[in-house]
């Protein structure tokens, strides 16, 4: 059995409070010292010492293997915020023993845009890959593991190798998602999925004192991924897993150093880079004919686009596309694609009660929903604005 | 300020769209006929109407509501009715006199038949009738001892006795098109007198005899309503409900029963506020602690972008007339409207046609007013130090001394109806998801603790 850990390194651009009345104002929709600050406060948390953790394990343990991806707006900061981050990644890939993966720069939904967003997106995030950490990656994501029939054929068609889809049942039909497979309409490209119970113990529960398997120890775990039935066991979560989402008190980040060694002591497990998994026959084609994502009870899009207010600002997104790529201003292009960013939506999220809520709580960075469908809009009209002004077309208001 | 409008009495939207809601709106799928002025008078045989009728079969389906048709013509009604304002026990008096103004709006003429002398509160359009003349049969007078609760042989089913036979015999009406009859007052003289006329019997029942004895009804009364029921050519039912009722306890048939619902009416303050506009209202006494100047400042800020918005003060207090006075001072007296205190009904009014309900109080231990309007469903902005604030995630929250924020949120209800239809719908759901009950059962809980604490067991 080969385990395929890749970690999701990404931090968004949030927008700072963008008022009704700044319209017009020339401010910027960005704030990008909160930002930073952010970022230094997680790289402190769990960027450097996961990161030396990640070293060490590499260093002494020559199986070992790990995937990442990382987006480009966490790039864009961490060059302002905390470059040494970037050294780090750098050191790790030098390794070769790390492989990157490829997305859209901008952590969007512009698969749900009209082309070519998304294979200038990924075109974008590709040749800072190349740049930045010279890799040239053959697996492809997509923003929340959104997968469908329609995006391996994009994958193939840009010539990737692979995809990493959720290992959902309601997708798989019956099969178990601890081996590799092909889509059935792009063949050439190989699906690794997610195994969600065993990458949930870690990411979600592990710091959970009401879960019965409370303390998880890097012996227990790997005990389970030994008697896991299969060829691959995909372990897919946040980096920030290691030292945000759990803080450092709660031994996270121990469990990840003593995790090589305990695997090593299980006869039948080995590690692997997502780019080594997806090679030899696949265990059968897979189609999913919707679009399927890593987020909440439905595993939908339902997280960005589920309600009124993430629709309407979405298609407002869109619209404002239209103009904003006319107006051939990169300025504007660029605020567009960071307004394009999955996680403004994510934060529009409405739920009455239930498991998901919490997990949208945690990660909004807003008071309420209507604050941040709000702020966006403004932001997006204020945006719009611009870009017709450089077109030349009389405002109404 | 509050004066600007007063030259043009108009209607307010909101009220006018909750008629429709309450009457033509009900008929859903059916295309609304425009209502229009009836056309010059030309005498044609009520057949005219077929067109108007609804038949058998979508009458079933939809329960019997019916669609707003324009009349080709003007009409005269005979209306038998009893009472009528100023002088009124109950909604009938209110129903007659509202129904038939509006009639008279639409350009019909209306003989207001009643068993009292009056006084009648005038409308034009409108003639009463009352025993005295022509026939001999003596007038009541007001306050008449009408009650509901008496034997066969009261004074008030005698006094209804000689109203019916008046009823019946009076003469000098002109030219009739229709007789209108409420309730079973006057039903036996009503069925007689379109007999005599040849003309359509209308009765409306407002309510039933089962209803008002709570299921002893009282065989006299229950008597005269069946008579009206069986004679009338359309029977009106203010609500499905009952028009069920009429149908299982009076076999009326189905087909002829329709339903038209009650209404209120704005008050006249209310009808000063122009129809076009959009409001943004603020409810509540005029104190310094309010915070109204920062209503006012950020109303400032929008006026020049939202031309079509009115910011609505309602209620009085020490600060009126400084308010008024700092409106003027921010040039934007023509925008704002200061009415004054508002009854509850008129709040009611007013929270219906309102766009965005704004609290910016300084300090307000708890806001209800903001709660009622999250409860009608209008999107609120409450200062973050509102005791509301602590329980209303559906509620935009804005440091009180911050006018630029209170525009601007503001702006953005008005701005984006996405935003408007979520966040009014997350606010009642907040607002009423619970309501006294939880409140007495939580301040029992607090007696229980109180009892503990003095080492009393429950």
């Amino acid at each position: 059995m080969k385990i395929v850990l890749y970690l999701h390194m990404h931090q968004p651009w949030r927008l700072a409070r963008f008022r009704f009345l700044d319209l017009g104002s020339g401010r910027s929709y960005f704030d990008t010292e909160r930002n930073l600050g952010i970022f230094r406060g997680i790289a402190d948390r769990c960027y450097r010492p996961a990161l030396d953790r990640i070293q060490r394990a590499l260093d002494s343990h020559p199986e070992f293997r790990l995937s990442l991806s990382i987006t480009g707006t966490f790039v864009e900061q961490a060059r302002a915020a905390a470059p040494d981050v970037l050294d780090r990644i750098r050191a790790l890939t030098r390794t070769g023993r790390v492989a990157l993966v490829a997305e859209t720069y901008y952590h969007s939904l512009a698969f749900l845009l009209p082309p070519p967003e998304l294979a200038e997106e990924v075109a974008m995030h590709r040749a800072l890959l190349r740049s930045e950490f010279g890799a040239d990656p053959k697996v492809l994501r997509m923003t929340e593991l959104a997968y469908s029939d329609d995006l391996a054929r994009f994958a193939e068609a840009e010539k990737f190798h692979g995809m990493l889809a959720e290992g959902w049942e309601g997708a798989l039909r019956g099969n178990p998602p601890t081996y590799r497979y092909c889509a059935t309409p792009a063949p050439t490209v190989m699906l690794l999925l997610r195994h969600y119970p065993l990458s949930d113990d870690v990411g979600f529960r592990f710091s959970s004192k009401e879960w019965s398997e409370y303390p998880l120890t890097a012996e227990k775990y790997a005990r389970w991924l030994g008697a896991t039935p299969g060829e691959v066991v995909g372990l897919f979560m946040d980096f920030e897993t290691f030292g945000e989402h759990h803080s450092a008190q709660t031994g996270i980040l121990d469990f990840l150093s003593a995790l090589p060694d305990a695997v090593r002591r299980e006869p039948h497990l080995d590690w692997a880079t997502v780019e080594e998994a997806i090679v030899g026959p696949p265990h059968d084609a897979l189609s999913v004919p919707y679009t399927m994502s890593w987020a909440d009870q439905n595993r939908d899009l339902g997280a960005w686009l589920g309600n009124d207010l993430q629709r309407s600002a979405f298609e407002a997104a869109k619209k404002v596309g239209v103009v904003a790529r006319q107006s051939r201003d990169p300025a504007i292009l660029t605020d567009w694609r960071k307004l394009l960013t999955s996680d403004h939506f994510y934060y529009m999220y409405v739920s009455g009660h239930g498991a998901d809520q919490g997990v949208h709580d945690y990660f909004s960075s807003y008071d309420s929903p209507y604050d941040a469908y709000a702020n966006y809009m403004n932001a997006l009209s204020d945006l719009r604005r611009r870009a017709l002004e450089r077109l030349g077309v009389p405002i109404l208001k | 300020m509050s004066g600007t409008k007063e030259s043009k009495p108009r209607r307010k939207t909101s009220s006018s769209a909750a008629r429709r809601r309450s009457t033509a709106g009900k008929g859903r799928g059916k295309p609304r006929v425009r209502r229009e002025k009836p056309t010059a008078p030309a005498p044609e045989p009520l057949d005219e109407f077929a067109g108007a009728s609804v038949t058998g079969r979508s009458l079933r389906r939809n329960g019997g509501v019916v669609r707003t048709v324009a009349a080709p013509r003007p009409l005269h009604i005979v209306m038998v009715g009893w009472e009528w304002p100023p002088h009124h026990s109950g909604g009938l008096g209110v129903h007659s006199f509202e129904i038939s103004k509006e009639l008279t709006r639409l350009g019909h003429r209306i003989t207001f038949l009643t068993p009292f002398t009056g006084p009648f509160t005038p409308v034009e359009g409108v003639t009463f009738r009352f025993p005295g003349e022509p026939t001999t049969t003596p007038a009541l007078q007001y306050p008449p001892a009408y009650w509901t609760g008496g034997t066969p042989d009261s004074p008030f089913v005698d006094a209804t006795d000689g109203y019916n036979s008046w009823v019946s015999q009076v003469g000098g009406l002109g030219k009739v098109d229709v007789v209108h009859v409420h309730d079973w007052f006057g039903t036996f003289g009503a069925r007689e007198l379109a007999q005599r006329l040849g003309v359509p019997l209308v009765m409306t029942v407002h309510s039933t005899e089962y209803d008002r004895s709570l299921g002893h009804p009282w065989d006299h009364i229950l008597a005269r309503e069946q008579a009206g029921i069986d004679a009338a050519t359309r029977v009106i039912a203010v609500s499905r409900h009952l028009r069920q009722q009429l149908i299982d306890r009076y076999h009326a048939d189905p087909d002829k029963v329709r339903v038209i619902y009650n209404a209120v009416r704005p008050s006249q303050r209310l009808e000063k506020i122009d129809p076009t506009k959009r409001v943004v209202l603020y409810v509540g006494r005029l104190a310094a602690m309010k915070g109204v100047d920062t209503f006012l400042r950020a109303a400032a800020r929008l006026v020049p972008k939202f031309p079509d918005v009115l910011f609505v003060v309602a209620g009085e207090g020490p600060e009126y007339s400084r308010l008024i006075h700092l409106a003027a001072a921010l040039e934007i007296g023509d925008h704002v409207m200061f009415l004054g205190k508002v009854s509850d009904e008129e709040r009611e009014l007013l929270l219906q046609g309102s766009s965005v309900f704004v609290l910016p109080s300084v300090v307000e231990p708890f806001g209800i007013a903001a709660l009622e309007a999250m409860a009608a469903g209008v999107p609120t902005i409450v200062s973050k130090t509102s005791g509301v604030a602590e329980i209303s995630s559906g509620a935009f929250q804005v440091d009180f001394w911050d006018a630029d924020e209170f525009a601007s949120r503001i702006a953005e209800l008005l701005e984006y109806p996405t935003l408007r239809a979520a966040m009014g719908e997350q606010g009642r759901w907040e607002a009423l998801r619970e309501g006294w009950p939880e409140r007495a059962r939580e301040t029992v809980g607090v007696y229980l603790e109180a009892m503990a604490a003095r080492g009393r067991s429950p």
